[in-house]
This record gives C-alpha cells, sequence and structure tokens, in this order.
C-alpha cells in the first residue's frame, strides 16, 4: 500500500510536473494507479482494455497537466479523463464483445477450485452487465460505487447537473438489477 | 415502488439526503413495504457491485515504466510544457530574430504588389483603356480652377511680378493635387492589401486548445 500523499506533497508535485518534471509526474502516478485503473477497469469490463485505457489517461494528463486548475481534486481531474478514455477506447472497440483472458489472474481469495471458477463467473457475469449500461449511466455509477465520489462531485467530473446524476444512477442501479436478474435465471435454467 | 422514490431511495442510499428530505423518505420507508424492499434491492446492488473481485493488474511500478517508455517512444516529451505558463512569454530579443526578416520580406512583398498595380494602371492608361478616368489619378489640369478664375478676372489690371507669383502659386497648387490624387488610390490598395491581410490573418490565427480529453 502506498503512503499517503500530504496536500502540500502533492502541490509540490503537480507543480514540479507542470514544469515538466517527469519523476514527479511518476509519483503521482504511482499513488493515484490503482484508484484509476479499478474505475477504468469497471468501464471497459476487460484488464488489458482498462490497462491500455489507464495509461492512454495518464498520458493525457501528462499532457494537460500544465492546465490542471488546483481548484479541484487531482483525482477527480483524472477519473475526468480517465472515464473519456475508458469510454474512447470503448468506442475504437466498436463496443466488441470481450472475453476477459486476465480474470485467471484473480487472487483466489475462495477455499477451493470450485469456489474460485464460481467466483470468476460471478464477476465475468457482474462485469457483463455493468458494461450492458449505457455509457452515461455506466460512468456515473462507477464513479459512484467504485470512484467513491459524491453526487456533486460526479457531476464536476462528468459536467452534468446534479439532478442528472441522481437520475442516471436511478436507472442504471435499476437496470443492473433486471440484467443481473436474467443473467441469474438463464444461468440457472441452463445448469437445470 | 411508489412514483419519485427511485431517485430518492439512490440518494438515500449513497447518504446524499439530509434534513426534512432524508426524514421525509425515512417516515414514507416505515409505511411503505415495495419502497423498503426496493431499498434492500438497491442494497445488495451496491454491496456486489463493491464486493466484485479486483483482478492483479499490473504492478504500478510496471506500469509507470511502461508510461515513461510510451511517452519516450512517441516524442512526446518534446511537446511538454517545459516551464509554467506564466514564465513562457516570449522575450523581445526572441521576437526580434524572426520579425526583422519577416519584416523586411513584408516590405519587399508589399512594394513589389504596388509597383506591379503602379505598372499595370500605366499601361492601361498608355493605352487607352481607362479613358477619362486616368485624370481622376493623373490630375491631368495644368491650370488650378483658382488660378483660371483669377486670370479670367484680373489678368490685364496685374503687373509682370504678381503674374509670376500666380504662376509659382499655380504650380505648387497643381503639384499637390497631382500628389494627393496620386497617393489616394495608391492609399486605396494599400487599405485593401492590409484588409485582405487582416482577414487571411483571423481566419488562419491559431485557435486555442480544446480541453477535451
Amino acid at each position: 500500500m502506498l503512503a499517503t500523499l500530504t496536500a502540500e506533497t502533492e502541490a509540490d508535485l503537480i507543480l514540479k510536473s507542470q514544469q515538466g518534471d517527469r519523476n514527479a509526474f511518476g509519483e503521482l502516478v504511482r499513488h493515484y494507479y490503482r484508484r484509476v485503473i479499478n474505475v477504468v477497469y469497471r468501464m471497459c469490463g476487460d484488464t488489458a482494455l482498462a490497462e491500455d485505457a489507464a495509461q492512454e489517461a495518464f498520458l493525457r494528463a501528462w499532457l494537460h497537466i500544465s492546465s490542471f486548475s488546483r481548484g479541484e481534486p487531482l483525482l477527480n481531474w483524472l477519473y475526468r479523463i480517465a472515464v473519456n478514455a475508458a469510454l474512447d477506447i470503448l468506442r475504437r472497440r466498436h463496443e466488441e464483445p470481450v472475453e476477459d483472458e486476465m480474470l485467471q489472474r484473480i487472487p483466489e481469495q475462495s477455499s477451493g477450485p470450485e469456489d474460485a471458477l464460481i467466483e470468476k463467473e460471478r464477476l465475468a457475469l457482474f462485469q457483463q452487465a455493468v458494461r450492458s449500461l449505457p455509457e452515461a449511466a455506466r460512468s456515473a455509477l462507477v464513479l459512484r460505487e467504485y470512484g467513491e465520489l459524491s453526487y456533486q462531485e460526479i457531476a464536476s467530473v462528468l459536467g452534468i447537473p446534479i439532478g442528472t446524476v441522481m437520475s442516471r444512477l436511478s436507472y442504471g442501479r435499476d437496470r443492473l438489477r433486471e440484467v443481473l436478474k436474467e443473467q441469474i435465471l438463464q444461468a440457472e435454467s441452463e445448469y437445470v | 415502488m411508489c412514483e419519485n422514490m427511485p431517485t430518492l431511495l439512490n440518494a438515500y442510499l449513497d447518504g446524499e439526503l439530509h434534513g426534512r428530505r432524508r426524514l421525509e423518505v425515512e417516515k414514507h420507508l416505515v409505511s411503505c413495504a415495495a419502497c423498503r424492499n426496493a431499498l434492500q434491492e438497491l442494497h445488495a446492488i451496491s454491496d456486489l457491485l463493491r464486493a466484485a473481485p479486483v483482478p492483479a493488474f499490473l504492478p504500478a511500478e510496471r506500469f509507470v515504466a511502461q508510461l515513461i517508455l510510451r511517452l519516450n517512444a512517441q516524442g512526446i516529451a518534446l511537446q511538454l510544457p517545459r516551464r509554467p505558463l506564466r514564465d513562457r512569454v516570449p522575450k523581445p530579443a526572441a521576437w526580434a530574430g524572426w520579425l526583422v526578416p519577416a519584416g523586411l520580406l513584408g516590405a519587399w512583398f508589399f512594394l513589389r504588389t504596388i509597383f506591379t498595380l503602379t505598372t499595370a494602371i500605366s499601361a492601361a492608361d498608355a493605352g487607352g483603356l481607362l479613358g477619362q478616368a486616368s485624370a481622376w489619378f493623373t490630375g491631368g489640369q495644368s491650370q488650378a480652377l483658382w488660378v483660371m478664375a483669377i486670370n479670367s478676372l484680373f489678368s490685364s489690371q496685374m503687373s509682370a511680378a504678381q503674374q509670376s507669383t500666380l504662376s509659382l502659386f499655380n504650380q505648387v497648387s497643381v503639384f499637390s493635387g497631382d500628389l494627393f490624387s496620386g497617393f489616394l488610390w495608391q492609399a486605396l490598395v494599400v487599405l485593401l492589401y492590409w484588409g485582405w491581410l487582416a482577414a487571411w490573418w483571423f481566419r488562419h490565427a491559431p485557435q486555442p486548445v480544446k480541453m477535451v480529453f
């Protein structure tokens, strides 16, 4: 686990990055990488795509770091870039269904191989359900559940009013519930 | 579930309702089983989302190394701002380096344009293509109107000295009239030229960078 950055250290690293110091930017990437890639992964539903999108996001962040205003948290700024990078990558892939081979890399926390298999199937099912959501609802939901942002922050990151955040989250969760019910029913019927 | 409740239940679940609105939702939940069930389902969905396992991504060190390699491979480092924006004001010496040759080139191009136009108009005038209009920009009068009037009224009463003075004033007047009319159309050409240049500049001026990530 990485040590927490103090506000002063972060401000210093941002300033150095804005002056072209790559090591300082590397420190910022190291610090925010986990959180950014987790959000991007939930957007893409595929580990390889998520790693590509995270690279793209940090690359864009580096290019535009001089325009970063300290009026907002750096993480929110990175989330904004990351969500757009993920959506761009997905659009380039024409929303092809992806088989996430990297699911094999899930750390085995379950008690046995059967449980591990069930866990992986569950994740695959879940990722598929999240990816089936429209982009707008998915972005809001991912930022809320995985980015742990407040409604105000989501509104700021996505550039939409709070009322729209509320309706997108409501729609997203409702749709997710329906899709998961369908998938579970389908899985059960196949099992029987 | 009751109408308008889904959005409020989501906000309640996320801890985004406060004060009176929160109390209203809590009061409603006590009396409405459908909304209680809906809230439970929302809780379950949220828990499932958060409990979803995370794959083993690239270690942070390796990710950063790959990122730096990509920056180097694409030559992106060259485009990076090496100094904050406030320090990037060009110095006068740096401007002068290219302003002098650019200014000389502009002046040469400008004079060349004027010369070409003048030659073309002179040729057209010599060929009789401009007719009476040539008098407008070449002058064409040997005596100013006011001199003609004085001559017709007082020529018999004027001494030789007065007539030579009047002739001198006449020459000055005709010369300045020719000069004015000559400069008038050239000034018009200059204005048109700079107008075109300004229009071209506005059309091709660098646009501010659009901050779409």
